[in-house]
């Protein structure tokens, strides 16, 4: 692909190629742009830096949410500055340095990495001469599966070790077989931090990149020959440590090991694997984890209203923290406690706890779920249910209350009592089944899809799948072009404003403004300026559809 | 992931360089013996599955791949396991003699909770060689001293008891394993400040 692809990112400034459509970036008038914060959405990915990332999160003693209040103040303290800094730097300002930040320390090193990783496959089929005496438990088709160059050629595993180097998780494989290669990846983790003092981020061997995070006694370990980058994949570590943190707790975790340091921690977590594997499975298909960002169901805003009124109304309880509707893995409405808010992170774990749960359907359900953004070191307890007869409006009451069951199925009676009077479960589900929209809509021509964030609301909105993105591998193709065009934007340097890519099939365009992201995927003859008008030309539909696409009002109890 | 029955058990091998630890470790596990020494950098792995009392177990076996320092693993090498198996050649005494200071490096190292009962084996290889010169007898006495450390003769070469010694090993540190029960006591709840955020003064409630 590289050598038939032009880069052209020099002058593509809004204000010299079309004056006329500055306007649009003026804060008033930033599609899907609002002032009532539902979402904590500060967090942008350019914040995700390793430093960030790498901070455990601090269990404040009282496990209250004031700890939050106070690091969210510090945060906003620190962070304007930078993002004036590069605010300042002229919109229109656009760098194409191509600045690879090489993330190992020195190459003997790397020779004696590369080394064990070759030696890994070696080692696993020394170790597995299988017990003759057992039969019966081992299951060789498991053994041979990870020895196979179907495991191999997996375009990504995810792996979840301790810090003893047992293994916790593996996305492919029984992890119970990864043993060796787990014991390997502990080694190569710890010979970098003991000997050097340092942290082992990645390596690139290849078409593959190995990214390791070591957080909480844990270490998670991306393999990646996708088009992650290894930011991104850094990214995809921390919503696994985050879904651990979902689970146990980090007050939990931390206490665990602090206690048993040999602890196999798929104890605590036996029955977790499927919000493992969902979770994975949501990345490779849902750009709002990328974004850090939601998708909201498009509603007119007069029934979102409704919605949200109806569960402001009826459930206001005392300890209920956040009410929410979700739809097919789309924020329909959030009704949040004044003072707290909901962190996209967390809203991500809460959309795969549904989308990886059956059992919700069955009947209503009270659960446990720490939101690590929220409060790492506490539960919310969490009221799940169906509005819905084919169960795909599903209703969430979190509570700090563990007593609340009942007091909530109450609420939950009245508000799907109204919504059903209202016809609001119904608008729910109509705009369910119309799918979202069409590329068309938007009549631009040559414009084939595109992701657009607005930044201060932490939502984000594209149209649907089409042809020629319409298989499997196609839409993979198209993620991979999103994740180059994210990461050249995010993490070459500084912040990209504007970057004009041609590549062989399409052409991309990525914008990003302290208002929103854009991400345009054209056909491949689109110039520069056409592209850029059209842009501002989608803006302007977005804008008159933002009603719809976006919550913008935030309703509290 | 793990079911109730699954056991994973990490052990470490140590001792002097040149007691026959790699080769043990190989003969354990693959029932291979070769006679090429070979020191390489870091840590080697195995894993071998048994059974211990009805449960399936699978061992993740530390060996230290030459360096017998292991200035390169440090604590790392050390952390979380869950038994221990020290090696001396019976025909070298000096390598008798240092297993006092294997033990200690690795209750050090990695700090067990319960360091008087942490799961060890001592293993005095070669047996088969003619110029023995440790008795059976001297290295009962001191596993005796430390605790009734259990005792095996074994030869890496012959295979002699190789399979005995580590089988004592993972159930010794079965009956070790800790079970605490942690889904008991989940953290306290959350408890909302009022003072910073005052939730309930418009509630209906
Ligand atoms: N005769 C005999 N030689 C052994 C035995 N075990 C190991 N060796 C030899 O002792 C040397 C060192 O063995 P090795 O396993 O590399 O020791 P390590 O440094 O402790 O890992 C090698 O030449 C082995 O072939 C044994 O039981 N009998
Ligand atoms: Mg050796």
């Amino acid at each position: 692909m590289a050598t038939e692809i032009r880069e052209a990112e020099q002058n593509a400034s809004v204000s010299d190629s079309d004056s006329g459509q500055s306007d649009f970036i003026e804060t008033n008038e930033i599609p899907g742009k609002s002032s009532n914060t539902l979402l904590v959405a500060n967090d942008s990915f350019e914040d995700l830096s390793y430093a960030e990332l790498n901070n455990t999160i601090v269990a404040s003693p009282m496990g209250t949410i004031n700890s939050l209040v106070k690091k969210k103040a510090k945060r906003s303290l620190s962070l304007p500055e930078r993002e004036h800094v590069e605010d300042t730097v002229s919109e229109s300002e656009v760098d194409d340095s191509e600045v690879e930040t090489s993330e190992i320390c020195d190459d003997s090193q790397v020779d004696m990495i590369e080394a064990r990783v070759t030696e890994l496959s070696l080692q696993e089929t020394t170790s597995q001469t299988a017990d003759a005496q057992i039969p019966h438990l081992m299951t060789n088709t498991d053994t041979d599966y990870v020895n196979s160059p179907e495991w191999k050629r997996q375009k990504k595993h995810i792996f979840i070790l301790s810090e003893s180097g047992k293994p916790i998780y593996s996305r492919h494989g029984n992890e119970d077989k990864l043993v060796t290669i787990m014991g390997v990846m502990q080694a190569l983790v710890s010979f970098v931090a003991d000997s050097n003092k340092d942290t082992l981020r990645s390596i690139v061997a290849g078409d593959h990149k190995f990214v390791f995070m070591t957080r909480d006694h844990l270490t998670f370990v991306g393999v990646t020959r996708g088009k992650e980058s290894t930011q991104q994949m850094f990214l995809q570590l921390t919503y696994m440590y985050n879904q651990v943190i979902s689970i146990l707790t980090h007050s939990t975790l931390t206490r665990i090991f602090k206690q048993h340091r040999n602890y196999d921690l798929r104890r605590p977590l036996s029955g977790a694997e499927k919000f493992f594997d969902n979770l994975l499975n949501l990345m490779d298909v849902e750009p709002g984890l990328l974004l850090t960002s939601v998708r909201c169901l498009p509603l007119d805003s007069n029934v979102r209203d409704i919605v949200s009124q109806t569960i402001a109304q009826h459930a206001k309880v005392k300890d209920l923290v956040f009410a929410l509707i979700i739809a097919q893995n789309q924020l329909v409405a959030v009704v949040r406690m004044k003072k707290y808010y909901l962190h996209p992170m967390d809203l991500h774990l809460i959309l795969n706890l549904i989308n990886a749960s059956e059992s919700f359907k069955a009947a209503e359900s009270w659960t446990p779920i720490c939101l690590p953004k929220f409060d790492a070191a506490g539960f919310l307890q969490a009221h799940v249910s169906y509005l819905d007869e084919e169960c795909q409006t599903c209703l969430l009451l979190l509570s700090v209350d563990i007593e609340a069951f009942y007091t909530l199925s109450e609420c939950k009676a009245k508000i799907q009592e109204r919504l059903i009077k209202y016809n609001a479960l119904a608008a729910i589900n109509n705009s369910l089944k119309r799918n979202s929209y069409s590329i068309q809509q938007c009549s631009i021509s040559d414009l084939r899809h595109f992701l657009y964030k607005s930044r201060s609301t932490a939502q984000y909105t594209s149209p649907e799948l089409e042809a020629p993105y319409n298989t499997k591998e196609e839409k993979e193709r198209l993620f991979g072009l999103y994740y180059y065009l994210h990461d050249r934007i995010h993490t070459s340097g500084r912040t990209l404003k504007i970057l004009f890519h041609v590549g062989a099939y399409e052409t991309l365009l990525g914008w990003v403004t302290t208002g929103f992201e854009l991400y345009a995927v054209f056909g491949p003859l689109v110039t520069k300026m056409s592209a850029i008008h059209a842009v501002n030309k989608l803006l302007r539909w977005i804008k008159k559809e933002e009603d719809r696409l976006f919550i913008l009002s935030s309703v509290t109890f | 992931m793990a079911s109730r029955k699954k056991v994973l058990l990490k052990v470490i091998i140590l001792g002097d360089s040149g007691v026959g630890k790699t080769s043990l470790m190989n003969q354990y596990v693959a029932k291979k013996f070769s006679n090429q020494y070979k020191a390489t950098i870091g840590a080697d792995f195995l894993t071998k599955e048994v059974m211990v009392d009805d449960r399936l177990v699978t061992m993740q076996i530390w060996d230290t791949a030459g360096q017998e320092r292991f200035q390169s693993l440090g604590v790392a090498f050390y952390r979380g396991a869950d038994g221990c198996v020290l090696v001396f050649d019976v025909t070298m005494p000096n390598t008798f003699r240092s297993l006092d200071s294997w033990r200690d490096e690795f209750l050090i190292q990695a700090s067990p909770r319960d360091p008087e009962n942490f799961p060890f084996v001592v293993i005095g290889n070669k047996i088969d060689l003619e110029n023995r010169a440790v008795s059976a007898r001297r290295a009962q006495g001191w596993c005796h001293s430390k605790g009734d450390i259990p005792y095996f003769e074994t030869s890496a070469k012959e295979a002699i008891n190789v399979e005995q010694a580590f089988q004592a090993v993972a159930k010794n540190a079965m009956a070790q394993e800790s079970d605490v029960e942690l889904c008991s006591d989940f953290p306290d709840p959350i408890k909302l400040k009022d003072d910073q955020a005052k939730p309930r003064e418009n509630c209906a409630c």
